[in-house]
């Protein structure tokens, strides 16, 4: 679905990707891990198309197509997904409004007619159920007002109406309660198929109780320095990223 | 969009000419001052609010004088289709209330003087202009406060692109006497590309006693909030639009004359599309 190979970014002068080599098949979890400041988010961010950061070497293809040269809404409508960790407030534009144009988007880009009203409406109702994310919040501006819970809630919530082939959540975790954290890693594992892929960047081991993935990636400096199963993810919870580090990084 | 003609066919307001609205006057259908030339307005009735709408489809000159009587409470929607040259005068009486919706919808120039004569009386005035393409688009603002016991509220909110301006002049004076005046008065802008507003909100205060407030900002079209919309499917113009939108929204949202806040939504659609 996502192959990555030797992907270099920067913004300005720093280069912050180093070489990033990552393969991603349809029904994977992956989980990306690392210190702080080792690239975590721009590699996001680049997935994304981010037009911050320049890609200055390296191949990315998404379901068989070259994604470089596309732009982010073009990602977008392949069924590029990008749960941001600070989802962004947009007074005045209704959650209905815009997730109608962004479904919409979606729809044209896969040959599809546009939602019916009747239909919306049920979809609504349904996706907002999955991560239990109280309908009167669609109905109000996006992320007008809403807690860091209710957007993190609010972006699963948008990954469901948008059904991506691939999703990448970007510290979903962070900033949640308990409770909440287990509504949204819940709400993933309900959307996931053998036929989408998810990447999680996430601090913490928590998150991956709920989300088991099949693969662990330790991000340093730019470069993933190690991969491994679930249980790497346990080690880094007890022992931290220096043995990693000291072993393999720089 | 509704056009003069299909309005006043619509049999959805009462065209009106000015003059005295008293008891006499029926109000069931909201009172419509079409491209007014020089009218005076007087409400003198205290039993209900009286809407008065104001259009303005000609690129003309037009002065409105309105006394707003003891008592007496008035929604004022007035909607700027052409390029007009505007002034409104609204003396108000003693607890008397004027709630008023503005909008500029191209490039005008529309001038707001309110006296708050009368102990008591309240002004809200919530304004937006958009200006695209080589508008230029002007609001002043001039509320008076000549007694004590007044509260006056005004917000206009500007939003400019293309190679438009805006400019928004405000002025709030608090006479000696006007104890206890209640005053606030902001500016909202947001500009994009070559286009440049201006704001300029000034307080004029010889009393004491008061709660005075005047802000003015002029922003940017926020990029990441574009990068959000464009992340979900939206191409960049659709995103910029609708940000453009949702900004002058809670302004749209205020009035609530039905087929002139669909032109108001019709009309700002229309100018934001293509944004940049």
């Amino acid at each position: 679905m996502l192959t990555v190979k030797n992907l270099h970014a920067s913004v300005g002068d720093k280069e912050i990707l180093r070489g990033i080599n990552l393969e991603v098949k349809a029904g994977e979890v992956h989980a990306i891990m690392g210190p702080n400041g080792s690239g975590k988010s721009t590699l996001a961010s680049v997935l994304a198309g981010s037009e911050k950061f320049t890609v200055t070497s390296g191949e990315v293809t998404f379901l068989g197509e070259d994604l470089l040269p596309l732009s982010v809404e073009e990602r977008a409508r392949r069924g590029l997904f990008l749960g941001f960790q600070y989802p962004v407030e947009i007074p005045g534009v209704s959650m209905a409004n815009f997730m109608k144009l962004a479904v919409n988007e979606r729809r044209k880009y896969l040959g599809k007619e546009p939602v019916g009203a009747a239909e919306f409406l049920r979809m609504m109702r349904e996706k907002s159920a999955v991560v239990e994310l109280d309908s009167k919040l669609t109905s109000r501006s996006v992320n007008e007002g809403f807690s860091g819970g209710e957007k993190k809630k609010n972006e699963i919530f948008q990954m469901a109406m948008l059904e991506p082939e691939l999703a990448i959540l970007d510290e979903t975790d962070s900033g949640l309660d308990i409770d909440a954290l287990r509504i949204v890693a819940t709400g993933v594992t309900k959307l996931h198929t053998d036929r989408n892929a998810t990447i999680v960047i996430t601090h913490y081991q928590r998150l991956l109780d709920y989300i088991v993935p099949d693969y662990v990636h330790v991000l340093y400096k730019g470069r993933i320095i190690y991969s491994g199963d679930k249980s790497l993810a346990l080690r880094l919870e007890k022992e931290g990223y220096d043995w990693l580090i000291n072993e393999y990084g720089e | 969009m509704m056009n003069p003609d299909e309005i006043l066919k619509s049999g959805l307001f009462a065209v009106f000419a000015g003059g005295v609205i008293s008891s006499d006057t029926d109000i069931s259908r909201p009172l419509l001052l079409l491209d007014p030339r020089s009218v005076d307005v007087s409400v003198e009735r205290t039993d209900s609010e009286v809407v008065l709408a104001i259009l303005h489809t000609r690129t003309d000159e037009s002065g409105v004088n309105i006394t707003v009587g003891e008592g007496a409470r008035l929604s004022i929607v007035e909607l700027y289709l052409a390029e007009a040259f505007s002034e409104v005068r609204i003396s108000q009486r003693v607890s008397s209330s004027c709630r008023m919706v503005c909008a500029e919808l191209c490039g005008a120039n529309v001038s707001y003087r309110m006296n708050l004569e009368g102990e008591g009386a309240e002004n809200v005035l919530r304004g937006l202009f958009v200006a695209s393409g080589a508008d230029h688009c002007t609001v002043n603002i001039v509320t008076n406060h000549l007694v004590g016991g007044c509260k006056s509220d005004s917000m206009v909110k500007g939003v400019a692109f293309g190679q438009a301006t805006g400019e928004f002049r405000g002025l709030v004076y608090v006479a000696e006497d006007a104890q206890n005046t209640d005053a606030m008065q902001q500016s909202r802008n947001i500009q994009s590309g070559g286009a440049r507003i201006s704001a300029m909100p000034q307080l004029e205060i010889y009393a004491d006693d008061v709660r005075c407030s005047h802000g003015a900002t002029v922003g940017q079209i926020d990029d990441e909030a574009v990068m959000y919309m464009r992340q979900r499917g939206l191409c960049e113009e659709e995103a910029r639009r609708l940000l453009a939108e949702g900004f002058v929204n809670d302004i749209v949202c205020r009035c609530d004359v039905e087929p002139l806040r669909r032109i108001m939504e019709e009309r700002v659609a229309e100018k934001t599309e293509g944004l940049r």
